[in-house]
């Protein structure tokens, strides 16, 4: 099966047609996406601010960690979780919708940078957060994290500009 | 209402012409708008946690205001520019948007809220959890209006 | 190393977005100081969130056909309008008053629809600076 195919099924499966069709349940779930967007980037977005020493500077970075990354993940279920049901109900668009494709190989970048941030650098935090000096492998991975969030925010919008 | 008038010239202004003529003006100001709106979300919601005692616990919830705020209040800044020049672009469609009045007369409460009865929570520690739920309660309907908007 | 891999990310994100680029319009905004007013024979609906479309035929002046589109609100937004969607048949004859895209594409915000018998439908609210009601029979 074609990866067309498969939206092509998913779109027309059930559950697809009945939320693109929907009186109510494709708003809920839009909304739920849109706003959840500061539940995982806001959040973020200020744990990288803390690794540029921009925020919260008295905290350690693994407390700031600890604090809020959690609601980081939450969000970030959330926007999965919403975000597959908007792309199940629209399945066949968004195959041939270049915002969306570029939003989808964005995230796999955004997905990349934390996983790599976490099992390098980071591993070492204990060590270099009592120096107050955060390595500057640390701060290109918060700002990458920035530029990928906003980019995967920015082309999310567009994905509704593309007919 | 009497301010349609002023919707009325706000449609005629030049700026009005130039954000309708642009493919792409209205575009770029609402990217500036959701990304605003994203630090502000962020910056509101930690703040609250902490006044709620649920974050951030080891450091003072004065300290935790100082920091956040000034992010705070440049996001707010830029979602109120961007939102102008959002309006700008067709003040009459939005005059008559129940949603969106619905979103101003929320914004303008969340913002005197935010700079009044919440700072003083924040300084004296009274009444915080309270003030945080109002807070969290007031800027989420603001976003649910301005969700609204696109709805009516 | 770490440059080498951001380019490389970035240039595989656009070569991804270039196959779909190919087919699309791009249009941000309709134009609200140009009103249009389409007459034509319906050749699709699509009744869906978060926008429905309505496929017209339209005879321009010298006889050629354009299929348009005109974009309306989600089923909720058109229910609440008054729409059903049964009042819409394909091969029926449709007036859509709205604003032409602003990429100059064959599509529309289809404001008011006047269907075949003679019920108009009006998505916007009075006074919007929407398209001026000419028809008597109107719904709010």
């Amino acid at each position: 099966m074609t990866i067309l195919q498969i939206c092509q099924w998913l779109n027309d499966s059930p559950v697809g047609t009945s939320i693109r069709e929907s009186d109510f349940s494709f708003d809920l779930i839009e909304t739920a996406h849109v706003l959840g967007i500061t539940l995982m980037a806001g959040t973020v977005a200020i744990f990288d601010l803390r690794l540029l020493g921009l925020a919260l500077t008295r905290d350690e970075v693994s407390d700031v960690a600890g604090q809020v990354l959690p609601l980081t993940v939450a969000g970030f279920v959330l926007m999965v979780v919403s975000g597959t049901l908007l792309f199940w109900s629209e399945a066949t668009k968004m195959y041939f919708n270049p915002a969306f494709r570029f939003k989808l190989v964005l995230m796999l970048a955004a997905g990349l940078n934390p996983l790599i941030f976490h099992r390098t650098v980071y591993r070492k935090v204990s060590i270099w957060e009592l120096s107050q000096r955060t390595p500057a492998v640390a701060k290109t991975a918060a700002i990458v994290s920035l530029a990928l969030w906003t980019s995967i925010i920015v082309s999310g919008r567009a994905i509704a500009y593309f007919h | 209402m009497y301010l349609l008038p002023f919707f009325e010239w706000l449609a005629s202004t030049r700026l009005s012409e130039a954000m309708s003529a642009s493919v792409w003006a209205f575009a770029v100001v609402e990217m500036f708008h959701l990304l605003a709106l994203t630090m502000l979300g962020g910056t509101v919601l930690i703040l609250n946690l902490r006044l709620l005692g649920l974050r951030l616990q080891r450091r003072p919830v004065q300290e935790v205001a100082r920091e956040l705020s000034p992010y705070a209040l440049a996001s707010l800044a830029v979602l109120i520019f961007s939102g102008a020049l959002l309006l700008i672009d067709g003040p009459l469609r939005y005059y008559s948007n129940a949603a969106f009045r619905i979103k101003m007369l929320l914004l303008a409460l969340a913002v005197i809220f935010s700079l009044t009865l919440h700072r003083r929570a924040i300084r004296s520690e009274r009444n915080a959890r309270i003030a945080a739920v109002i807070s969290l309660t007031l800027w989420l309907s603001v976003g649910l209006a301005g969700r609204a908007i696109g709805f009516i | 190393m770490k440059l080498r891999l951001a380019v490389f990310v970035a240039g595989a994100s656009l070569l991804a977005a270039v196959p779909a680029l190919a087919h699309h319009s791009f249009s941000a905004e309709f134009d609200g100081h140009k009103p249009v007013r389409l007459v034509g024979a319906l050749t699709k609906v699509e009744w869906t969130n978060p926008h429905s479309y309505f496929y017209i035929d339209v005879k321009d002046d010298k006889g050629n056909v354009v299929n348009w589109g005109c974009e309306g609100g989600g089923p909720l937004a058109l229910s609440r309008a008054g729409m059903k969607r049964g009042d819409l048949k394909i091969g029926d004859t449709i007036v859509v008053d709205g604003y032409l895209a602003k990429d100059g594409s064959h599509l529309i915000d289809a404001r008011r629809v006047t269907l075949p018998d003679g019920r108009s439908v009006y998505g916007g609210s009075p006074g919007d600076g929407g398209p001026p009601d000419t028809s008597a029979t109107s719904k709010k």
